[in-house]
């Protein structure tokens, strides 16, 4: 077996026990420091992904693992969101009592789960993959113990998160036990067979029921306002980004490549999920103050346009999905880093802690303006191209089922909503009345950086997809040929 | 009288997960909850174990090593957790998580 496939995972574990090792040997008040040592590690493992690029997939552990192009983009995905999120950590330490390093390693196993997630071929592999991701996340959303909100989301989060474990491992029985395989490929083999099998359907249905958690679309998406409001930011980030990108990967490659034949016969139970996810998170948004509530329900909504990509049952819905959470991670890290930093100035997270932002640190203001607009799919930004390309992908498919032009309408229909809580947050940078506090607001050369990555990520790809669609092109043709 | 088959084992582990599920649903208190996301689970290692044998393959008992490894895992923060949430708020009733809603 060839151990090189899976040497990035390998990689990203030692990292995170060498973080808690170097924990032991550390001085206190350098331990803050350990993050951007993290982070640099997270990058030199980003540089190495590159050499894998041309190298054919490949599959390990009797096919539990796959190393194709679909793989590497999502880990190249997960390994950049890690390094803004660690980063954002270390902002963020201040605020965190006891334990950073283990913050900061906790981040590094959360991020080998979703690696082993954007390869696993295998319902085991899955399964563990996930769970690795949401046990490390039931520490990272209650890691601030002294106040209750951290410790509340947490125990939310914990409840829901079980329950939805629940729901996928007796999934994953009863399609074990129906097919005898918990192989994707071997599942796809003998899928016709049992395709009107009862208990079988019902597994598939409960496998999708476990992974909507993950995505925080509905049926299981009621944690994700409260997590996001009271988790610390870093996590909060993190969850928005990496968790739900982790969820989708599964999502293609258990819908594509282990039942494509239910999935073409469940396409209208796909559609009503994505246009009922659409209109609940945008229309709960509205009356929303809460910055991080409102990334809540916006989360939910983003899940909910995501999932047309993967209604559409087309490559390019396919392409589409994958181009739009590169579009999103740049565009909630930025929001998130911006709301690290005015948090850190100002108590409450409140919209109108916001007040005078303009005045205060122009980049800033401009940054979180930016990440709206990409948001709300305005162009030029990457938002806009997304939905673009999803709305795209769904209408193609509208000749064979009119149900399509529906949700095209209620997509359309959110974005219109969406855009008057977007602008509520640019309306409060700009023209709210007073602001109480006009100091401007210092940042750290590295999070300015992180800041101009995030900037440059959103107006590259949306002035210039060509590159990045070609690369979700080609990374989601490997669920096509089976 | 028929020999037990699989579907018999589907019906006791269905009912297992339905009651679970009906627990976690009907119950105010975290510590009870808990206990009835812990019988999901075991409704489900129940399924494999007993499907796997009647497939004649492993797999699913193995899945199942996996499945009691990762709920430990999850028993342990998770306690932890609701210890941490009793000590902050003396109570352990989900009507009391109140601090999070707009």
């Amino acid at each position: 077996m060839n151990y090189s496939l899976i040497s990035l995972e390998i990689a990203v574990v030692i990292l995170g026990l060498g973080l808690l090792l170097a924990d032991l040997w550390i001085r206190p008040e350098q331990k803050t420091r350990l993050g951007y040592l993290a982070a640099l590690g997270v990058g030199l493992i980003l540089f190495w992904s590159f050499k894998f690029s041309g190298v054919p997939s490949a599959s390990a552990f009797n096919g539990m693992f796959v190393l194709d192009p679909l793989a590497l983009y999502f880990q190249r995905f997960f390994l950049l969101a890690a390094i803004i999120v660690l980063i954002m950590s270390v902002a963020f330490a201040g605020r965190i009592a006891t334990g950073i390093s283990e913050y900061y390693s906790l981040i590094i196993f959360a991020l080998a789960g979703m690696m082993f997630a954007a390869s696993a071929n295998d319902l085991a592999l899955l399964f563990v993959a996930l769970e690795l991701i949401t046990v490390t996340f039931y520490v990272l959303t209650s890691f601030q113990r002294a106040r209750l909100a951290s410790l509340e989301a947490g125990v939310k989060y914990l409840i829901i998160g079980a329950l939805s474990s629940a729901f996928l491992v007796y999934g994953i029985a009863l399609v074990f036990g129906t097919t005898g395989q918990l192989n994707f490929n071997r599942i796809a083999a003998v899928a016709s067979e049992f395709a009107d099998n009862r208990v079988f359907l019902l597994g598939i249905l409960f496998i999708l029921v476990g992974l909507s958690f993950k995505l925080a679309a509905f049926p299981a998406h009621l944690w994700a306002p409260d997590v996001y409001q009271g988790s610390p930011v870093p996590t909060t980030a993190f969850l928005a980004v990496g968790s739900k990108a982790a969820g989708f990967v599964l999502l293609l490659r258990l819908l594509f490549t282990a039942v494509p034949a239910i999935t073409e016969r469940w396409n209208d139970l796909l559609i009503v999920v994505a246009m009922v996810t659409i209109l609940y998170g945008n229309l709960c948004a509205i009356p929303q103050r809460n910055l991080k509530r409102i990334f809540g329900y916006s989360s939910i909504a983003n899940a909910g346009y995501l999932l047309m990509g993967v209604a559409a049952l087309s490559g390019a819905g396919r392409a589409a999905v994958l181009y739009y959470l590169g579009g999103y991670l740049f565009a909630v890290l930025a929001a998130f880093l911006v709301i690290l930093l005015v948090m850190n100035e100002v108590e409450g997270e409140d919209i109108s802690a916001l007040a005078g932002l303009n005045q205060r640190s122009p980049l800033l203001a401009a940054a979180l303006t930016c990440s709206m607009v990409s948001l709300a799919g305005i162009p030029p930004l990457a938002g806009f191209f997304g939905k673009f390309l999803l709305i795209k992908a769904a209408l193609e498919q509208g000749a064979i089922d009119p149900l399509y032009y529906w949700l095209v309408g209620v997509a359309f229909l959110g974005v219109i909503i969406s855009i008057s809580y977007y602008f509520g947050v640019i309306r409060a940078i700009y023209w709210s009345k007073e602001p109480p506090v006009l100091s401007a607001i210092p940042v750290p050369l590295i999070l300015r950086l992180a800041l101009y990555v995030c900037l440059a990520g959103m107006f590259y790809l949306g002035l210039f997809p060509n590159t990045v669609v070609e690369l979700a092109n080609a990374a989601v043709k490997v669920l096509a040929v089976r | 009288m028929s020999p037990v088959g699989p579907h018999h084992y589907l019906i006791v582990s269905g009912l297992l997960f339905s009651l679970g599920l009906l627990g976690v649903i009907m119950r105010r208190n975290l510590l009870v909850i808990y206990m009835c996301l812990e019988l999901m689970l075991n409704a489900a290692n129940l399924a494999l174990v007993a499907l796997s044998h009647f497939n004649g393959k492993l797999d699913g008992q193995i899945m199942v090593f996996f499945i009691i490894t990762v709920a430990a895992a999850e028993v342990a923060v998770g306690l932890a957790l609701i210890v941490a949430l009793y000590r902050k708020r003396q109570t352990a009733h989900v009507e009391d998580l109140t601090s999070l809603k707009f």
